[in-house]
């Protein structure tokens, strides 16, 4: 059947009529493989420009239409929309941009005229090719996993859980709380750790819809986003089949681990403990050391573990501080020394708190390889000076304050998911600016420390974005649309040599082992060409990009 | 809409990053946004911006979809040059009054061919442009601004400011979309809550005063070195002096204003860094020398930034303070040697990376909206609550209207008040 | 390194043959792929048996290639699962083998592969008009040339039969994967006699090889530079597509060039003559090799089946080598080596190929 293609020239006022000759495009137009008519109009996206096009298309019956004009980005919606409107399918319409590309950038209206004649004649031969395309409408759970219940994991649960959207929460340990509940205070407005935990374990056990299942860990998950199925391990049970439409990571962080301490003191010199083990000292009441007594001279000692692991954990300078705190007040007189290399206080309060910390007679010393040696049979801090100068103190007690880790199954738990670990040991995030909650894979989010180091506040907020996230996009009774433009991968020009799937970013490709062949999920398919690219012999294609049609495309440009 | 009928609409002051973040999720989930914008165009302060750090990605790549959504979102009413002029009611039922500016060009009709400017008589200084270049009374921001509709600033048009008949705008433009019949209009939103999003400035006078900004010529702020750097900027990317000389050796002074404010802005660190890379690109010989007291790169990779920094020749100078004076075209930095005295650094070039202060806008509407703001004027978060949220039931805070915050923060904050704004009243 | 002896008085291929007897007696195998003397007596084809009876006429090492060994292997073992294979092949084949699991054509886990020391093949089609013997290690050449210039002449099995650096009438079954142990530890061998002799030789020959490969890159690159070198190259080219058709690596169920992609309409055909003077037909001719050379580049492993395929005697083998060997190292990579390390056309590392960009 011969294809009626309309092609349509925007003289967009002066702009490319002063600088096109349009009626050259008019006439080359006209005698184009499957072009019907070929007309000019002032202004096509203007109302009355856009009741022409329509109109045009009923009168001829066209079956494509080309529309040489602006650049997509700027009308492409616009003239999809008249198309459809019209009976049409949307993705049978190809623009050619003539204006930004032709028009507006040279000078010469003879070399202007020649460039946009090329544009048309790609867009015209493209356009013969294309097909039309549908968005597809799944149904979806609205339903959440959440995996961790510490800070984020019940802040998250919190704002989702709701009259039409359960929420289930699956903790390893035992209790809520996650870190937090070894801490006796929390910075910067040094609030009790146990009352904030409290507090929101109550609202979480107090609604209905939140479900907590202590004890229990992630062992296996299906499905994408709308329609995941977690099998849950639980403690002397059956595992559990939990259906949800997404899944919100919330796993936290662990401290570096010992073995990597002991080059700074731990476990070789006495007295030596991590941040985590004096917060809980502290919590029990009485700061002691090994020999009963009571400090009298203690040191804090930062960006331990730093260099190794080439990032900034952003929260140990604020909690030193705390710790400091907790010094001077349950054993007035001690003497508080900190040890940095650069003090790390972003924010509107943390300076603050930092300088109160020193006024009320904590010590602060800049340096760096500090560490904790015995001197003496004592505990000794050795440093470099600021100055450059090797120098030691000592000290009754040394805290060290250890980079922040991923746990150490989170590669296991990425996998399981489907998700990727970045470079630092955290969980990637689908963009380090624009989206820090949402992973490649759609309908995994990733909250907390799980994501990164960072404190309370900053995981109580990402926690909320990706509640905001889910409650936007997974919304109970609505149906999701899917992107129209997917990968298709034929079945039998497919060896099965799963190249695409390994290039495959947002795990949108799974492998068919009894047909030997690789299919492509049309919900998480994102249309990005990978696949495409890859395949050898061609049997992945992208709608809308298949090579027939760019290939026409560029041997018109290319002519 | 009545007033007292329970309302479903937002109103989102601001239409910078987190504003435009919160907008399209809000939008998503079938909500209608008033998205308020003081200035003609969207974008915020990112726009400013050539590349954004860690990966150096081009700004305006990373920004212009979401730009693009916003606009063609039906769900989402865009008020440029508008403002916020009154408040009342309560969470779930607020009424408010935005004033929207006559722009004098009609949206429609206006196709962003940029005829108009060039007609126009009038040249001033650019303040997008951080006054290093010039834009006519009729004009967009930069090119590349969105929406691409420029307006008629009343404040240097002649027709307002002398009353004179000139329409040489009108005349240039062949689609009739100037329009001197319009009027500044206002109009009643009934809205179920507000997201206060009306992010940063830099600081600038008097406390940049005695680093030598605004006399001595060599010393530039950061955003008017991101200028100099953007390829949409006033010398199209060319890094220059005022004098046109390229600088061989440059300063970037962290920290400037930090002690004034009480506070460390969190982001200057790392765009400073970047600035180094900047100059790498385009200036690869010139020595660019980091004058900082403490290095703030928290996260998993902000110091692999600055370890790449350095390996490609940026260098760090750690000292607790410096001293700036000029002459004869060289600026010289004079900081503490350690041992007493005072050591000196001549480079042609100086940028100052300033403290972040609330936008000009910011204590105007907090008042209209009786936010409480503390005494660098940042909005007061609420305590214990959820994240993102005002004292205020209904009224929301993203971004550095909230204090300094990087973008990662800003969109993750502007996520988070949506959540709390489509669970309001559960 | 450690191997067990093999006596191999009647021969290398007896005693390969006996091995092979041995290991499905004993249950190590389930069944032997080897190459087997064709009925006519003139020429080798690969045969898979479970009755050691009928590797009378097999051969561990024939003179030639007919049939590339790994193609042999992945059009059975997708579907085998469970059980058993002993594949003889030569190293070239086991290294394609590898590159063919990693792209999931075949399924290695039940194969244990046997290797010998190869000294090269006789070209085919010579074979084929006047027969000919299994090229000797020293004097006069007639192994095929990219066989002269081969670096990877040992090794490459689970199981590989060294006779480099041995006495007459004795070979080393050195274990070099954790199946060529269980294989030995299965038919009661046990690997404790020193290969310190053939690693040396092995590393001695190798280095004059690959020598002799550098030159011989050098002066091909030279020779086919630019465009019109490659179309000189390329001028007898019948389109045949045989070097496709028996590469080990080119997998695909329909070739990229076969699809409708590249179908045009006539009017271009006469622009393209148009433009440039004259078209030749059937055009892509360059483009098709070029095409394969970069699809399958990377895990090309210049056994020189292409070159023996070819009907218009273009030198295939020898240029898909010199770039291979190009391709490869851009990447750091050696195609057949290790079973773990991924195809470079499926990973990605942001810190890689700064040489190519702008």
């Amino acid at each position: 059947m011969d294809k009626q293609i309309g092609v349509f020239v925007c003289e967009c006022g002066p702009n490319i009529a002063g600088n096109v000759e349009i009626d050259m495009l008019l006439e080359a137009a006209a005698s184009m493989k499957g072009v019907a008519l070929a007309e000019r109009h002032k202004l096509l996206c203007s109302p009355d420009g856009q009741k022409f096009l329509a109109e045009k298309i009923a009168e001829h019956g066209l079956t494509r239409v080309v529309v040489a004009a602006c650049s997509p980005k700027q009308h492409g919606p616009t003239f999809m929309g008249v198309c459809e409107r019209a009976g049409l399918n949307p993705y049978l319409m190809q623009m050619a941009n003539i204006r930004e590309q032709c028009a507006w950038i040279i000078e010469d209206k003879e070399e202007a005229t020649r460039k946009a004649l090329r544009h048309l004649r790609a867009a015209t031969a493209r356009v013969a090719h294309h097909a039309p395309l549908e968005k597809l409408e799944i149904e979806c759970n609205p339903d959440v996993l959440i995996i961790g219940g510490g800070v984020a994991g019940m802040q998250a649960a919190l704002l989702l859980a709701s009259g039409d959207r359960e929420v289930y929460i699956i903790e390893r340990s035992d209790s809520l709380g996650g870190a937090a509940v070894q801490f006796e205070k929390v910075f910067l407005a040094m609030r009790s750790a146990a009352e904030m935990i409290a507090e929101r374990a109550a609202r979480i056990k107090a609604n209905p819809h939140i479900h907590v299942l202590t004890g229990c860990e992630p062992q296996e998950v299906v499905g994408f986003f709308g329609n995941f199925i977690i099998t849950v391990g639980r403690p002397e049970a059956e595992p559990q089949q939990i259906r949800a439409g997404a899944v919100v990571v919330a796993t936290g962080f662990e401290l570096l681990a010992p073995e990597a301490l002991a080059p700074y003191g731990y476990g070789e010199v006495e007295d030596v403990l991590t941040s985590l083990e004096f917060e809980r000292m502290n919590a029990s009441g009485k700061i002691v050391l090994k020999n009963g007594q009571a400090p009298k001279s203690v040191a804090i000692l930062h960006c331990i573990g730093r260099e190794e692991r080439r990032y900034c954990s952003a929260v140990c300078c604020l909690y030193s501080m705390k710790l400091a705190r907790y010094l001077k007040d349950k054993v007035p007189g001690a003497a508080v020394t900190e040890f940095y290399s650069d003090l790390c206080i972003p924010g509107r309060w943390q300076q603050g708190f930092y300088r109160q910390t020193a006024e009320a007679g904590v010590e602060f010393v800049r340096a760096s390889g500090a560490r904790a040696i015995e001197e003496g049979g004592r505990p000794a801090v050795k440093y470099v000076e600021e100055a450059g100068k090797e120098n030691s103190r000592t000290f009754d007690m040394v805290i060290l304050s250890p980079a922040m880790v991923a746990p150490h199954d989170a590669g296991q738990v990425a996998q399981m998911l489907g998700v990727e670990i970045g470079q630092s040991g955290f969980y990637a995030e689908e963009h380090p600016k624009l989206a820090p909650v949402s992973t490649s894979l759609e309908g995994v989010y990733v909250a907390g420390c799980a994501q990164g180091p960072k404190g309370i506040s900053e995981s109580a907020v990402q926690a909320g974005a990706a509640a905001g996230k889910i409650l936007s996009s997974l919304v109970p009774g609505r149906k999701l649309e899917t992107e129209a433009k997917t990968s298709v991968i034929s079945a039998l020009l497919c060896q099965g040599c799963q190249t695409c799937l390994k290039v495959c970013v947002y795990s949108a490709i799974r492998y068919d082992e009894a047909k030997d062949v690789c299919v492509v999920n049309e919900v998480l398919c994102k249309g990005c060409g990978n696949c495409a690219a890859a395949c050898p012999s061609g049997a992945a294609r992208v709608k809308h990009f298949t090579p027939r049609q760019i290939g026409r495309e560029v041997a018109e440009i290319l002519r | 809409m009545i007033a007292g009928e329970k309302a479903t609409d937002v109103l989102v002051v601001g239409a910078g990053i987190a504003g435009m973040e919160a907008s399209l999720l809000l939008a998503e989930a079938g909500r209608r946004v008033h998205l308020v914008e003081k200035t003609s165009a969207i974008g915020g302060m990112v726009t400013k911006c050539e590349e954004v750090f860690a990966n150096m990605e081009c700004a305006t790549c990373m920004v212009s979809p979401k730009q693009q959504a916003i606009l063609q979102n039906d769900r989402i009413e865009l008020v440029t040059l508008g403002e916020v002029v009154g408040v009342a009611g309560s969470a779930g039922d607020f009424t408010v009054r935005v004033k929207q500016r006559a722009g004098y060009v009609d949206p429609v009709s206006c196709i962003g061919c940029a005829q108009c400017f060039e007609a126009c008589p009038v040249k001033i200084p650019n303040e997008f442009e951080e006054r290093l270049g010039q834009r006519a009374a009729i004009s967009v921001p930069c090119a590349g601004a969105l929406p691409n509709v420029p307006y008629v600033d009343t404040e240097h048009c002649l027709r307002f400011t002398k009353g004179e008949e000139c329409t040489v705008c009108q005349e240039a433009c062949v689609f009739g979309a100037v329009d001197f019949s319009q009027k500044d209009e206002e109009k009643e939103l009934h809205v179920a809550a507000i997201l206060m999003a009306t992010g940063f400035e830099l600081l600038k006078a008097p406390e940049l005063e005695r680093y030598g900004y605004g006399k001595i010529p060599g010393v530039h702020t950061a955003h008017e070195f991101e200028r100099l750097f953007a390829s949409n900027g006033p010398t199209t990317g060319e890094l220059v002096l005022r004098d046109g000389r390229a600088p061989e050796t440059a300063a970037v002074v962290h920290c400037v204003g930090r002690d004034e404010k009480d506070y460390c802005s969190g982001v200057c660190c790392m765009y400073s860094l970047k600035f180094a890379h900047y100059f790498k690109k385009k200036l690869p010989e010139a020595r660019v020398v980091q004058l900082y007291r403490d290095l703030c790169v928290p996260g998993k990779s902000y110091q692999r930034f600055c370890e790449r920094t350095q390996e490609h020749g940026g260098e760090l100078l750690r000292t607790p303070e410096v001293e700036i004076s000029g002459q004869n075209g060289k600026v010289s930095v004079s900081y503490p040697d350690g041992g007493g005295g005072r050591q000196n650094l001549d480079v042609d070039m100086v940028v100052l990376s300033p403290a972040m202060v609330p936008s000009a806008g910011t204590a105007e509407v907090a008042e209209l909206l009786d936010l409480p703001r503390d005494e660098a004027g940042f909005l007061v978060e609420a305590e214990a609550a959820a994240p993102a949220s005002s004292p205020k039931p209904g009224v929301y805070v993203a971004g550095c209207a909230g204090g300094p915050v990087d973008i990662q923060g800003a969109v993750a904050q502007a996520e988070a008040a949506v959540a709390g704004i489509l669970t309001q009243g559960d | 390194m450690k191997g067990a002896r093999m006596a191999t008085a009647e021969g290398l291929d007896r005693a390969v043959v006996d091995l092979a007897s041995r290991a499905l007696k004993a249950g190590a195998a389930d069944c032997v792929l080897m190459p087997v003397e064709v009925p006519a007596g003139d020429s080798f084809a690969y045969v898979l048996v479970r009755d050691a009876g009928l590797l009378e006429r097999a051969r561990a090492l024939p003179p030639v290639m007919p049939v590339q060994g790994a193609r042999a292997l992945a059009s059975f073992t997708g579907t085998m699962a469970g059980k058993k294979t002993l594949a003889v092949l030569r190293p070239c084949e086991a290294r394609a083998a590898v590159e063919l699991a990693k792209l999931e054509q075949v399924k290695l886990d039940s194969v244990t592969v046997v290797t010998c020391d190869c000294p090269g093949a006789v070209p085919l089609a010579a074979y084929l008009a006047d027969g000919g013997e299994l090229p000797a290690w020293t004097g006069e050449p007639t192994a095929r040339p990219i066989c002269r210039t081969c670096d990877h002449f040992t090794g490459g099995g689970d199981l590989h039969a060294a006779t480099l650096g041995q006495a007459e009438g004795s070979a080393l079954l050195v274990p070099l994967r954790e199946k060529g142990s269980a294989l030995l530890e299965a038919l009661g061998l046990v690997a404790d006699a020193d290969a310190l002799a053939w690693e040396q030789e092995a590393a001695k020959l190798t280095a004059t090889r690959r020598e002799a490969r550098s030159k011989a890159h050098e002066e091909l690159a030279a020779e086919v530079a630019g465009l019109s070198g490659l179309a000189q190259f390329f001028g007898n080219c019948i389109g045949c597509h045989n070097c496709r058709s028996v590469c080990p690596v080119c997998y695909c169920r329909q070739c990229y060039i076969d699809g409708d992609s590249w179908e045009a309409p006539a009017a271009e055909y006469l622009g393209r003559a148009q433009n440039a003077g004259s078209l030749r037909l059937l055009p892509d001719t360059v483009l098709f090799h070029i095409g394969r050379l970069a699809h399958m580049s990377l895990s090309c492993v210049s056994c020189g089946t292409c070159e023996d395929a070819c009907p218009a005697d273009i030198r295939v083998a020898q240029l898909f080598g010199m770039v291979a060997a190009r391709t490869q190292r851009l990447f750091d990579y050696e195609p057949g080596s290790d079973a773990e390390c991924a195809v470079p056309l499926a990973t990605f590392k942001e810190d890689e190929l700064h040489e190519v960009e702008a």
